[in-house]
């Protein structure tokens, strides 16, 4: 694969001729300083942290709430999102309606969103709301109305949600990725079924409400431009919310096995590929900032290896990408992409063999230097915005990290070496542990996949 | 929206940098972007706005050719066209520009919209000179290669699968409504192209397009970023200056004609499990005060949870989970230089009739038809417009402020235009907005269609409405 891709260089360098130049030379990188952050803990175990930043008068004001998908059993799949969406219904003295209207007199949109390991509730107004802001997302977290008028409403929409969403091929993909990686645990459940959406009552909601969200599930952001005397709105506004229940987390410990799921989609013009498996490290672990490089090297960055191949050689597929998909305590590695039908088995035998190439040979230094540079500017980028900020935050509130964790990130990420991206690929991307998805024309495709 | 980008990823969240847009009202806040304007002698136009808040900078060249105007026998080509342009050039052979893009820690992507295409790096500051250079390389001489044409006919193909073809929805409303609602070929053809017309694009194709669009007199260079200025022209005129100017063809006549009726259409889409409605009214003429008033009304009808449309058909008749759209659909409501569509949409239930949601939507057209809305209801557009418009100009390094100070450049040959949007708003009275209602929201001025679900599979399970 090396000598080929390299023989293409070549030749459009013997095209080129001779006389070209060579890009002028980059000035010195400029410090780059994280903002500084506030952490305070309220009587009642709430957590608050507050970061000035900016120079545009906007402030974001998120809730991250340690619940989630994470916490439903078997029965109650997408019961955060039930919950998500009701707390967004009113509060113990706002109607909805009132709800929406304060969020857009404060130039924002208030958002309730359940996620996996956390859920957040957060709105981004003029700096000058920014007290304001902070009482509507105190309302609406700790006194929601969560009203029986809604709930019907509620769950048609999460019904069509349900439709709409595995109408697509990647959803389909996502499911059986997920499920097969983590069968019996609650990362593994992505979709509910129809009746049980059907069979979820308000008391149910409420329930779910009580036993997970409180006091001290909660941490507060607020990142932006605003008045620092809003510590004092935010206590007046969190001090008599009750501590609630303690944060519950059980990670899954899944086992990699290698698998092949085709999943019938007649006529489709291309095939949805995941390609990946579990890998039991938490970003704590020494080898996740080298898991990290070693995926942007492989699949992560435009100019990586994977969509160099079958984008940029082949031209099999458009967006294709992977990732390490990071949950509390575990985490995945996984290949995206949506490939034309009739070049499906290709594609996987090219990512197959861009896997196996950098288990047999590191990388140049050259290679590897380009993507820890683009890693350490991406992380620039990431800790530019409010909800870049937030998310890079809470990222390292969620996983336990110290606070050296984003101030070394960069260091980290340079003191990776070319013999850690070919350990890191051997050690953990092992593609006879692999789970193969393929969401496609069946009988196109069928009989090609037999070779994987 | 961004369906055009070269890369879907990053494509989609340029769409939420630069979805809606723009500032008002009188407070506390206030934020004015500094903006310095000028032309090289070769006509390319030159923004810059300094801002220090991280040591990124963003390098915009906007090239002054949408697909509204690309050959007739070659839709999709104007899109094809941008891929063509990340293949090399003269000193950065194929993949050695985005090598030295994110080799240096920066991001980079391209789209193709009504009247631009776009190529943007989002790069740590101190790159900002090899950025210029790179830029000013493929400007003045691109490498067009069969190889690259075909490898890339091939990506774009896929790019059209993945996002219309193999997609529920695919296309619905963003590439379908300006096809049904408008006349003009320039404004109704398909943007993305018909797969047998990016599969027949020539090499000479490509060397026509670029020597008669892509040259300085038809480009806009924007900066945003921690960068000195003084330096940054010094580069800029380094780089750009001796590139030539092109001849440009006479713009083609892209009136769109009075709609005298309400046009009805409907769609069967075999991949969707549920039915959708989007219904579309043209716009009044760019930057005109009845333009702002429908900036206004977009905000008062459609955006946010407080808005009408929402509180009436997500809230209280329970007809979907969410009304969508907004004006120009790939982009904002300022960077467009054409007629352009106002859009709602929506995806419902089949126990719900599309005849039962114009029924309900009707009534609040009527409403601010009939009577003047409340200097409340004005104010809250205006906050919820600047406040959007300043987290804009903040996302990616400030992609948001360098999008619309290239295509004030472009379109307006004034990039200060950009504070004057507040004014221009604020300026907006209840009779204007009223006004524009009355003309604009007329019932013949509107374009409905309704998407029928092809895979619905089974019977409507519970309907949407309680």
């Amino acid at each position: 694969m090396r000598t080929w891709t390299l023989a293409l260089i070549l030749a459009a360098s013997c095209f080129a001729a001779d006389d070209r130049e060579a890009p002028p030379p980059a000035g010195t990188p400029k410090p780059f300083v994280l903002p500084e952050s506030n952490t305070f803990t309220l009587k009642n175990g709430m957590k608050v942290t507050l970061a000035q930043h900016g120079s545009v008068p906007v402030a974001a004001v998120s809730a991250r709430i340690a619940f989630g998908h994470a916490n439903e059993s078997a029965d109650q799949v997408w019961l955060s999102t039930f919950l998500a969406e009701l707390m967004k219904e009113g509060t113990s003295t706002l109607t909805a309606e009132q709800v929406a209207n304060e969020a857009a007199r404060m130039g924002g949109q208030l958002d309730v969103t359940a996620g996996t390991d956390e859920s957040v509730a957060s709105i981004e107004v003029l700096s000058e709301f920014t007290a304001d802001a902070v009482k509507l997302v105190a309302d609406v977290v700790a006194h929601p109305k969560l009203p029986e008028s809604e709930m019907e409403r509620v769950r048609a929409n999460n019904l069509r949600q349900l439709a709409v969403q595995l109408s697509t091929p990647q959803a389909q993909a996502n499911r059986a990725f997920a499920a097969t990686l983590y069968p019996n645990h609650p990362y593994g459940r992505l979709f509910p079924s129809e009746s049980q959406l059907k069979s979820y009552r308000l008391e149910d909601v409420r329930k779910f409400y009580a036993d997970n969200i409180g006091a001290q599930r909660t941490h507060l952001y607020v990142v932006g431009l605003f008045d620092p005397a809003v510590r004092k709105t935010i206590e007046a506004a969190f001090d008599g919310w009750e501590a609630g229940p303690a944060v519950t987390r059980t990670p899954p410990s899944p086992v990699a096995s290698k698998r092949q799921l085709l999943i019938d989609r007649p006529a489709a013009v291309q095939s949805t590929l995941r390609l990946g498996l579990p890998i039991n490290i938490s970003p704590a672990h020494p080898d996740y900032i080298p898991l990290e490089v070693t995926d942007s090297l492989l699949g992560g960055a435009f100019t990586s290896r994977i969509t160099n191949n079958i984008r940029e050689q082949k031209g099999y597929t458009y967006s294709p990408f992977s990732q390490v998909v990071t949950r509390y305590h575990t985490a995945a590695w996984q290949e995206s992409a949506d490939v034309t039908t009739k070049f499906t088995a290709d594609s996987v035998r090219e990512i197959l063999l861009e896997i196996n190439r950098l288990r047999k040979e590191p990388p140049d230094g050259k290679e590897l230097k380009g993507i820890q540079n683009f890693m350490g500017g991406i992380f620039v980028l990431r800790n530019s915005s409010n909800q870049g900020i937030i998310g890079q935050l809470g990222f390292v509130d969620l996983h336990g990290l110290t606070d050296d964790y984003l101030k070394t990130y960069v260091q980290r990420v340079n003191a990776v070496s070319r013999e850690d991206l070919q350990r890191i690929t051997e050690t953990y991307l092992d593609p006879g542990k692999m789970t193969l998805v393929v969401v496609g024309d069946k009988a196109k495709v069928e009989d090609s996949l037999k070779a994987f | 929206m961004a369906h055009y980008g070269r890369r879907l990823a990053a494509a989609a969240t340029l769409a939420c940098a630069l979805a809606g847009s723009l500032p008002a009202a009188e407070s506390a806040s206030q934020f004015t972007v500094p903006v310095t304007y000028y032309k090289l002698p070769n006509g390319l136009k030159v923004a810059l706005s300094r801002d220090t808040t991280a040591p990124l900078v963003v390098v915009a060249v906007y090239y002054n050719i949408g697909f509204r105007i690309e050959p007739r026998t070659r839709t999709g080509f104007a899109h094809l066209f941008e891929h063509l342009m990340f293949e090399g050039s003269k000193n950065l052979p194929k993949g050695e520009f985005d090598k030295l893009i994110e080799g240096n820690g920066g991001l980079s992507n391209g789209s193709t919209r009504f009247d631009f295409t776009n190529y943007f790096e989002v790069v740590p500051s101190h790159v900002l000179e090899p950025m210029l250079w790179g830029e000013a390389d493929r400007m003045k001489s691109l490498s067009l290669t069969a190889e690259s044409l075909k490898n890339q006919q091939g990506v774009v193909g896929n790019e059209v699968k993945v996002n219309v073809l193999n997609r529920p929805y695919g296309g619905f409303p963003w590439l379908d409504m300006p096809q049904y609602a408008n006349k003009n070929w320039y404004n109704a053809h398909n943007f993305y192209g018909d797969l047998a017309d990016i599969e027949a694009a020539t090499l000479k194709d490509a060397k026509d397009f670029s020597q008669t669009f892509y040259a300085p007199n038809n480009a806009a260079l924007a900066l945003v970023g921690d960068f000195d200025e003084g330096q940054a022209k010094k580069w800029i005129e380094k780089y750009f200056s001796a590139i030539p100017s092109s001849k440009l063809p006479p713009k083609p006549d892209l009136a769109e004609p009075t709609q005298d009726s309400e046009k009805r259409f409907s769609k069967t889409d075999k991949l969707a499990e549920k039915p959708a409605l989007a219904f579309a009214y043209h716009m009044p003429p760019r930057l005109t005060p009845e333009h702002y008033a429908m900036v206004l009304l977009d905000q008062i009808l459609l955006q946010g949870d407080d808005s009408l449309l929402t509180q009436e058909l997500v809230k209280k008749r329970g007809f979907t989970d969410s009304v969508d759209g907004g004006i120009n659909l790939l982009g904002n409501q300022f960077n467009y230089n054409g007629p352009m569509l106002w859009i709602a949409n929506l995806i419902h239930d089949a126990g719900v009739k599309p005849g039962q949601i114009l029924a309900a939507v009707d009534p609040i057209i009527e409403g601010l038809r009939e009577k003047p809305v409340t200097h409340e209801q004005i104010g809250r557009a205006l906050v919820k417009l600047r406040a959007q418009f300043y987290k804009d100009l903040t996302q990616f390094g400030g992609l948001g402020r360098a999008d619309l100070m290239a295509s004030f450049s472009l379109f307006d040959d004034n990039p200060a235009l950009i504070n004057n949007l507040e004014r221009e708003l604020r300026e907006v009275t209840p009779e204007l907005i009223e006004k524009t209602a009355k003309q604009y929201l007329r019932p013949a001025n509107r374009t409905v269609l309704v998407l029928e679900a092809g895979a619905a599979s089974k019977a409507p399970n519970t309907g949407g409405a309680q």
